[in-house]
């Protein structure tokens, strides 16, 4: 089937609301944003956050995420142990929403991300459907991976009661704020519209 | 006229369609990728209600205790400003900060901003007033994580249950409150009728 694009018709779509121009107009009339066919850089902008994510994706996960002193002994933990202790105290519910949460969504995105990069680098047109599929649900979810993160900031505010008993953050807790950051960076520079391109113009 | 009035694009796929003809109730969908292309929210007054509703809520939701805990004696109650200055004194600055600001400062700037935005243009100011503010909505839609925020209270209410005795306060039920009214407020808030409310 033939479609009509932007590119094909040279035109140019301005993002921010709607209106569409000749593709030489580089200010939009209605709202005085920049425009251009494509974000600009899509690409390797966003292989340069998988790559950093994946990387910090190791300390995050070998790493002690919190560390807990009661009564002068330190008992550090990493995120899995964190899910095991879940399991071991019968709360099958929440070690499910850490699991998922910390450990399967970061990998799914990851994994998703790099599909995205391999359909747009071969343009494999045909994979364009399924892509944008994923890449709408990597969107929706990416926020989630969060939560470990955040339940280990709580704890560090609620259990302050001195040399009695007190949590610190570890080292993963960079780590992985900063593998959760950088995914979210990477879908959100990557521009949809370039699953769809097949003909350089 | 250098723009093309009777046309419309999908900004997902860049696919150029003719300007479907608009009515409030339905919502047009690209036939290539099903993205939304059209789709209209509240009116603007039910918004501006519903923002000033969670405003109001917030206030109480970040001052009072959200819960007690209860550790040989010792009681502690944490409030969620608390939470916004122990982080300063312990290690890891840049992270604190980061999960503050998207835990608790950013909803409550994307609500100020929704005011900001719809209170002028229901006085009839021109959208390119707006048009810099609505950017900033925009933008900070995607970095706005208040209802993990919430999730990771529970996960943490229960992790705690087991070390110590502890009790659930008024603030959390303001803050699961607030949340509500945001939500409804940033789904009822369509940013693209701004653009189009005059095309009906």
């Amino acid at each position: 089937m033939n479609y009509n694009t932007d590119k094909k018709l040279r035109l140019v779509v301005c993002t921010h609301c709607g209106s569409i121009f000749n593709s030489k107009e580089i200010i939009c009339e209605t709202c005085n944003s920049p425009l251009s066919q494509r974000k600009k850089y899509a690409f390797s902008k966003t292989l340069c956050f998988t790559l950093i994510s994946i990387i910090f994706f190791i300390p995050a996960n070998v790493l002690p995420m919190m560390h807990v002193s009661t009564l002068g002994i330190v008992d550090s933990s990493t995120i899995f142990d964190g899910i095991l202790y879940f399991i071991d105290s019968k709360s099958y519910g929440i070690a499910a929403v850490i699991f998922i949460a910390s450990i399967m969504i970061p990998i799914f995105k990851l994994v998703v991300l790099s599909y995205l990069l391999f359909v747009v680098y071969f343009k494999k047109v045909q994979f364009a459907r399924t892509a944008i599929k994923y890449f709408r649900i990597i969107h929706f979810i990416g926020k989630w991976s969060m939560i470990d993160i955040f339940v280990v900031a709580l704890m560090i505010v609620i259990v302050q009661f001195g040399h009695l008993t007190s949590i610190t953050a570890g080292a993963a807790a960079p780590a992985f704020t900063i593998v959760v950051i950088m995914t979210i960076f990477a879908t959100h520079s990557f521009d949809t519209r370039l699953l769809w391109d097949e003909e350089e113009i | 006229m250098k723009m093309h009035q009777n046309k419309i694009a999908c900004k997902e796929c860049g696919l150029i369609l003719n300007k479907p003809k608009l009515d409030q109730e339905h919502q047009f969908n690209c036939p290539r990728c099903n993205a939304c292309v059209y789709k209209f929210g509240q009116d603007y007054k039910t918004i501006i209600l519903m923002a000033i509703t969670s405003l109001i809520l917030f206030f109480p939701s970040i001052t009072l205790p959200l819960i007690t805990l209860e550790f040989f004696g010792l009681e502690r109650s944490t409030t969620l400003i608390q939470t916004v200055f122990v982080f300063f004194e312990n290690g890891y600055i840049g992270v604190s900060v980061f999960i503050t600001f998207i835990g608790i400062i950013i909803p409550f700037i994307m609500l100020i901003l929704i005011l900001f935005i719809l209170i002028p243009l229901k006085n009839g100011a021109s959208y390119m007033k707006v048009s810099g503010l609505l950017k900033t909505y925009e933008h900070l839609l995607v970095w706005q994580m208040a209802e993990v925020y919430l999730i990771s209270i529970f996960v943490s209410i229960i992790k705690l249950n087991k070390m110590a005795s502890l009790n659930i306060e008024l603030g959390l039920y303001f803050f699961c409150a607030f949340l509500f009214f945001m939500f409804t407020t940033i789904i009822f808030f369509n940013p693209y009728d701004v653009w189009k409310k005059n095309e009906l």
